[in-house]
């Protein structure tokens, strides 16, 4: 009976080294965020002098570099119309796969899958080039339109969801006289919430985490045109990183807290998702 | 697929032969054979439709496409006037908007034929259905379809648009960026660039020595460094994500919730937040490395012939060979939370009457977890392995947030604009955002999206083709 009560605090040990290793960075930087000193901290864990000022500065001080309050606001409004379109395309995308037939669906379903997995890194210069062509570049709005309109091919968790709902619910709908419109909205979307709140947060997340795009969009030299992830990004580079670093560290914090919060929400939904579409592979 | 073709034509050929004079007609004036026929909203509205297809092509499309062939042949000249001190620019071609209008004038032009031969059968129809007294929809019943058996073309018309503008037509623009010589000697509006044939692509598989600059060795190395990222980062968070599941979901562990949500923690922080400040720990003078040397270990390195005599701190992240393992490290740290979650649901899934009873016939814990778990893991998630290894290839964050301050002393890398520890598409984005090679960064992209789709389509037809998904709407 020893070995086995031996056993039971060795694997509890061993996942408390194992989070302490996950958790460490994020320690790190919470405790950086912290630190009066304003560069990386090099010789020690902790900071040798604590300090709130650096929340205080992200928003009450903005200067030529830094200005978060402009970031958070550009990445709000990005955020937020983005997630409005994206989450009506994926679902209207799904329903037409899922729930109609029509001809050349399968194929459409193909084309959609190939065209997925081309590299978005190489047509985002081409992107940018269309987006030239109809002056949307150094926009909030061209992001938005990037950010969108493509969402429409990441329909397929959305349609393995619609997939497992029983199609005699619509067959009954549609005998009472309810056109597809009305299925769609009153049958089909009520029951899919877990999918819907997973859709939205996915979309809602994506320009947030997206730094790449929106650095290649936005030319512009005034840090108050930025997002947030460009401003941070830009806050580490070689020449700003010695005074910003615990700036850095403050505002991504930030960004992290209501991430966290809708990620927790979604992590039953993405389990479900993710399960979901798998079980049918 | 040849009969649907066939099918297409003679259908064509028979609307034309049998039409009566309005149908024929139509061939003109496309909305005639519904307006004589009653339908005369639907007939305005696609003349109206010819009638702008015209404008835009003959207005605006028609002066880049006839360019196509040559991308345009007149150079920007700037003339200083010298007695007004005016700048005057000559009618230049600018050679990217001839490429990229002409693409859109051509789209334009397929679509229109492909919805000018459609209406004509159309009319056809409806000429039939009048000859026998058939009811002919008036244009509410027309809307009305469309909330109905039709709403799919409602639901699919943005998305399909925003595709085609976002993906479709800057897909085909860099494929044929491809064949033509746009690089930073040739920029437009400045200067013209022409089509080069195959010229890229021989210049990517050609090996030269080290005196000339030539993509083919780097292009090799990089090939197999993304392979060999794919497939370790790939297999390591995997297994290292169902370990961890296993680990936290066994009935002897306590708290079980709590263990989990510590790893999710770490996911939930932004990736290019806990990228950049990894990248930061790990640095040559970072925390990391004042940590081993106070330990002893960068000494104990030396002493074991690890790091060579000069070399005061570890090269996590700039030295070839310790920057490959370090990134593929530092990806499980990204990874293993977001597979022990999903394994997590998948385990939860098993069959619990065949763990029951293989415990029955007397099978060790090691026996049932790799006779019946894992074929069940495998089983289940075999389609997300694979898109995973895809996402993998094209794992743009984790390399370019982590190594971003390393340079490389590899002169054939330098001459490439690469480094060793760069993806396909890590130095295609270098290539095209830093140093403007458009023509080498469009064939890199070809190579990466042939081994992608090749890969999709043998994990996807099963699923796509294989009539199980309404299975689970009965």
């Amino acid at each position: 009976m020893k070995t086995k009560s031996d056993n039971h605090v060795l694997r509890h040990v061993f996942l408390g080294i194992l989070a302490a290793i996950w958790l460490l960075p994020i320690l790190w930087l919470l405790v950086t965020s912290l630190s009066a000193y304003k560069g990386i901290n090099t010789m020690s864990f902790f900071p040798q002098k604590w300090s709130f000022d650096n929340y205080v500065q992200l928003f009450a001080r903005p200067d030529t570099v830094a200005n978060f309050p402009a970031w958070f606001k550009n990445s709000m409004l990005i955020g937020t119309f983005t997630c409005i379109i994206s989450t009506a395309f994926v679902l209207m995308v799904a329903y037409a796969m899922s729930c109609m037939r029509f001809d050349g669906r399968k194929s459409l379903m193909t084309f959609s899958m190939v065209l997925g997995m081309f590299p978005g890194v190489l047509s985002m210069i081409a992107v940018y080039f269309v987006m030239k062509l109809m002056g949307l570049t150094n926009s909030i709005t061209g992001l938005i339109v990037i950010y969108s309109a493509g969402s429409g091919l990441g329909y397929l968790i959305c349609k393995g969801f619609f997939d497992t709902i029983p199609a005699s619910m619509r067959e009954s709908a549609r005998i009472e006289g309810a056109n597809e419109l009305r299925i769609f909205i009153k049958v089909i979307i009520p029951l899919s919430k877990p999918i819907v709140v997973y859709t939205v947060i996915n979309a809602f997340l994506a320009p947030w985490m997206d730094f790449v795009m929106a650095k290649l969009m936005i030319r512009s030299k005034d840090p108050s045109d930025w997002t947030v992830a460009m401003g941070l990004y830009n806050l580490v580079q070689k020449n700003l990183v010695g005074d910003y670093f615990s700036l850095f560290c403050a505002g991504g914090i930030i960004v992290s807290i209501p991430i966290s919060i809708l990620f927790v929400l979604m992590q039953r939904f993405y389990v479900d998702g993710i399960t979901g579409g798998a079980v049918k592979g | 697929m040849i009969d649907k073709l066939e099918d297409y034509y003679t259908e064509l050929h028979t609307s034309v032969k049998k039409g009566d004079l309005w149908t024929r007609l139509s061939l003109l004036i496309m909305g005639i054979g519904y307006i004589v026929r009653g339908q005369i909203i639907k007939g305005i509205l696609i003349t109206l439709a010819e009638i702008g297809f015209f404008t835009f092509t003959f207005g605006f499309s028609m002066h880049y496409i006839l360019k196509l062939s040559t991308l345009g042949t007149v150079q920007r000249e700037e003339h200083l006037d010298l007695v007004t001190l005016t700048k005057t620019v000559n009618d230049y071609d600018n050679s990217l908007m001839i490429l990229l209008c002409g693409i859109i004038g051509i789209l334009m032009i397929l679509a229109f034929l492909h919805l000018y031969i459609v209406n004509i059968k159309k009319v056809y129809k409806i000429q039939l259905r009048k000859e026998n007294g058939k009811h002919i929809n008036s244009f509410y019943e027309d809307v009305k379809s469309l909330l109905g058996k039709k709403f799919y073309i409602v639901l699919l018309a943005l998305p399909s648009l925003g595709v085609i503008v976002i993906n479709i037509i800057p897909i085909i623009f860099m494929a044929c960026i491809a064949f033509t010589n746009y690089d930073i000697d040739h920029q437009p509006p400045t200067y013209l660039f022409t089509w080069v044939g195959f010229d890229n692509f021989k210049s990517l598989v050609t090996l030269g020595d080290s005196t000339t600059v030539t993509f083919g060795y780097v292009f090799i190395r990089i090939l197999i460094w993304t392979i060999l990222w794919a497939f370790f980062s790939t297999i390591t968070s995997y297994f290292g994500g169902i370990f961890l599941a296993k680990l936290i979901n066994d009935r002897n562990t306590k708290w079980k919730k709590m263990w989990r949500t510590l790893f999710v923690i770490a996911i939930t922080i932004p990736q290019f937040v806990t990228l950049l400040l990894i990248g930061k720990m790990f640095g040559d003078f970072g925390i990391v490395n004042s940590f081993c040397e106070s330990i002893g270990l960068t000494k104990l390195l030396v002493k074991i012939g690890v790091l060579n005599a000069s070399s005061t701190c570890i090269p996590f992240l700039s030295s070839p060979g310790w920057i490959h393992i370090m990134v593929i490290l530092i990806n499980l740290w990204i990874g293993v939370p977001y597979q022990m979650l999903s394994a997590t649901g998948i385990l939860m899934n098993i069959p619990k009457e065949q763990l029951e009873s293989a415990k029955i016939d007397g099978a060790s814990d090691m026996q049932i977890f790799w006779k019946i778990t894992m074929p069940y893991m495998l089983f289940v998630t075999g389609p997300s392995l694979i898109t995973a290894f895809i996402a993998n290839l094209n794992n743009f964050n984790v390399i370019y947030l982590l190594t971003s301050d390393y340079v490389t002393a590899n002169m054939q890398f330098a001459n490439s604009n690469a480094k060793e520890s760069d993806l396909l598409i890590t130095w295609l984005f270098t290539l095209t955002n830093d140093y403007s090679n458009y023509k080498i960064a469009s064939v890199i992209g070809i190579c990466v999206f042939i081994i992608c789709s090749v890969l999709t389509i043998i994990t996807f037809r099963k699923m796509i083709y294989g009539g199980r998904e309404e299975d689970f709407q009965r």
